[in-house]
């Protein structure tokens, strides 16, 4: 048995449309350890979801197309499953929640059903063993089971999110996907969700794929980080080594952006410029207009991965020059 | 007046909304007070429903208050007419929270800029218009080739950017800002705050500062107030909120933000239990009390507690703080 519970290889993602083509993932590479949670890191657009999605063999095609490349979930390629294989791997095998819980419940069915639902056709038992099932769930979430009959209105935001999660645990999966899981709730709830989130990967021996672009949760929750941006990681190793020995100057300029390290009155470092179009990639390195330690040898050839010691690589052209180092670790 | 003699832009006293709903009164705001002092920037924190963005619309009369006292730029526009706010809205304007929905999409960014410059007769003639619309977006960092895009075109970024101008086409005094940079990336809001922050240097705006995020807010502000279900809880100077929060509440809040950190310099997590109680007929006793740890007897047998000074400038509203 491999060391990971998800390998993916050399992925290339397009979504082909009327005006050209989106290059949404460009040749993505990363792994997820057994029992480990990797925190998937990034601005709008860099691919965070679509890269979720191809785990799940969910891409919506037309338009998107999965190119090239492998997806190996367990031991098994994803990309070349039949329908009925896919259909017993989703929600078995790997579950997936959603940031915004409202829309990820069915408005008309008491969450019990919802997740007695799921149980009842993966798991192949009869409807009333589902729903007590589906009881155990709501505890272990912590709802009480007394509200199991209850419609998802009649619950609050950070409430609705435990029971997406209960409906992604309820088949016993071996990876969870968390798309922005906490993003739409106060810091209050994030915080005991994301506290329950930890426990119960821990308790149930899950893997995570967690996608946010919130660098706080992910020194919350995370043991290995993966920066991406423009469908590509451009750092990846774990949490102590992207946080404390980072690498990239794209994750350096995260850092700097954000407000809760900075003593007030001192000025916000924003990474200049946006990010690049999709349909219109820059010629080498994607990150090369906008940062501040570009050279020549940036333009003309797409960075490769350097090894940094440990599990830690990033693609970066700079770190030929053996000697390179970023702002951040050149003083102390 | 003297060089350090400080100018009182707004004095809100004993603020209060009720809505009255099927269930009963709705505590949007109950009871808020504070004195901004122009060019300063007053930051109100607090969870989703403690009633922070009320605060900010009932101040700028676009919701009616139910009770209490307004007084901007030492007149109280209390009583003041529709018509009569209509004057003022040159002297106090927002910034809204989602760059997507605050705008019209079928308004050019030239037609979006200079609508309030037409709205409110600032200038005459087309030319002079234009010309300041272009001052304007030059002012608010977004390039002139954009004058005739429409919003759906832009990013994020760029449509903040947009909203920021529309409140600074009437040259206001005052500027409620309601989570100006919550729909925006890590990236992009560094940049937006910065905008905001040169723009107070540069013109001497004054901001209401609304937001859940006590990272951005601590940034930002001057001072901070601390709102639950309709109350402040606790007030005082960033620097002292963060160095010395005395309020249960607020020091869950503070500990509750996820810090990136890793390894040993990480600080350790206090949870706070539950969830936040319904406004709905609240009973004159401590609101945090059910979420409480600290909570003790005299809490359960006491009243609501008023805000108190317990050091110079910080205010705080808890029986247990001595």
């Amino acid at each position: 048995m491999s060391d990971n519970i998800l390998e993916i290889k050399d992925l290339v993602v397009h979504f082909e449309t009327d005006d050209g083509i989106v290059k949404a993932i460009n040749g993505l590479n990363f792994n997820i350890r057994r029992e480990k949670t990797l925190g998937l890191v990034g601005e709008t657009g860099a691919g965070k979801t679509t890269t979720a999605l191809s785990v799940l063999n969910l891409v919506p095609d037309p338009p998107g197309k999965i190119k090239s490349g492998t997806i190996m979930l367990d031991g098994k390629d994803v990309l070349h499953m039949t329908d009925k294989e896919l259909e017993e791997m989703r929600g078995n095998d790997v579950a997936m929640i959603f940031q915004d819980p409202m829309t990820a419940l069915n408005p008309v069915m008491t969450v019990g059903d919802q997740i007695a639902e799921s149980i009842e056709l993966h798991q192949h038992v009869s409807g009333k063993e589902a729903f007590e099932k589906a009881k155990e769930m709501l505890k272990m979430v912590g709802i009480s089971e007394s509200r199991a009959y209850d419609y998802p209105h009649q619950f609050s935001g950070g409430m609705r999110q435990r029971v997406v999660i209960a409906i992604a645990l309820a088949c016993e999966p071996k990876l969870l996907l968390a798309d922005e899981p906490t993003t739409a709730l106060d810091v209050t709830i994030q915080a005991q969700v994301l506290d329950m989130m930890k426990d119960l990967i821990v308790r149930r021996q899950m893997s995570m794929l967690l996608i946010t672009h919130d660098l706080g949760v992910v020194a919350d929750v995370c043991d290995d980080v993966a920066v991406m941006y423009a469908g590509r990681i451009v750092e990846i190793g774990t949490a102590d080594e992207v946080f404390n020995a980072t690498r990239h100057p794209y994750t350096e300029g995260l850092f700097d952006s954000l407000p809760n390290l900075k003593a007030r009155g001192e000025e916000l470092v924003p990474i200049k410029g946006l990010m690049p179009d999709p349909m219109n990639l820059p010629e080498g390195c994607t990150f090369y207009p906008r940062c501040p330690y570009a050279t020549d040898a940036c333009k003309a050839k797409e960075p490769q991965l350097y090894h940094m010691g440990g599990t830690h690589y990033v693609a970066c052209t700079a770190y030929q020059d053996p000697n390179f180092r970023l702002r951040r670790n050149s003083n102390g | 007046m003297a060089e350090n003699e400080k100018k009182i832009l707004l004095e809100v006293d004993h603020l209060t909304k009720y809505f009255t709903t099927p269930k009963g009164q709705l505590h949007a705001v109950d009871g808020v007070s504070f004195q901004l002092e122009e060019g300063k920037t007053l930051g109100i924190v607090g969870e989703s429903g403690c009633g922070k963005s009320t605060t900010g619309r009932s101040v700028l009369k676009l919701i009616e208050p139910t009770a209490g006292k307004l007084i901007f730029d030492g007149e109280d526009i209390t009583k003041y007419s529709k018509s009569k706010m209509r004057k003022l809205r040159t002297e106090m304007t927002m910034i809204f929270q989602d760059p997507f929905s605050s705008l019209d999409p079928r308004q050019s960014v030239m037609q979006l800029i200079s609508e309030p410059i037409r709205e409110h007769k600032l200038l005459r003639g087309n030319d002079a218009i234009e010309q300041r619309t272009l001052e304007l977006m030059d002012t608010v960092g977004l390039a002139r080739r954009f004058v005739n895009a429409y919003p759906h075109e832009l990013d994020g970024g760029r449509r903040q950017r947009i909203g920021i101008a529309r409140a600074l086409a009437v040259n206001p005094k005052l500027v409620v800002c309601d989570e100006p940079v919550s729909a925006l990336d890590v990236s992009i809001q560094a940049q937006i705050l910065n905008l905001l922050k040169q723009l107070q240097k540069d013109i001497g705006l004054t901001y209401i500062f609304i937001t859940h995020d006590l990272s951005v807010v601590k940034y930002f502000s001057d001072d901070i107030a601390v709102m639950y279900l309709g109350q402040m809880v606790e007030k005082a100077s960033a620097d002292e909120l963060f160095a010395n929060p005395m309020h249960p509440y607020t020091q869950a809040l503070l500990s509750a933000i996820p810090i990136p950190v890793v390894g040993k310099d990480k600080p350790q997590r206090r949870l706070i239990r539950g969830e936040i109680t319904s406004p709905v007929n609240l009973p004159d006793q401590c609101r945090f009390m059910k979420r409480c740890d600290a909570c003790q007897e005299c809490c359960k047998e006491g009243k609501n507690p008023e805000l108190r000074e317990v050091a110079p400038g910080h205010f705080v509203a808890c029986h247990c703080v001595k």
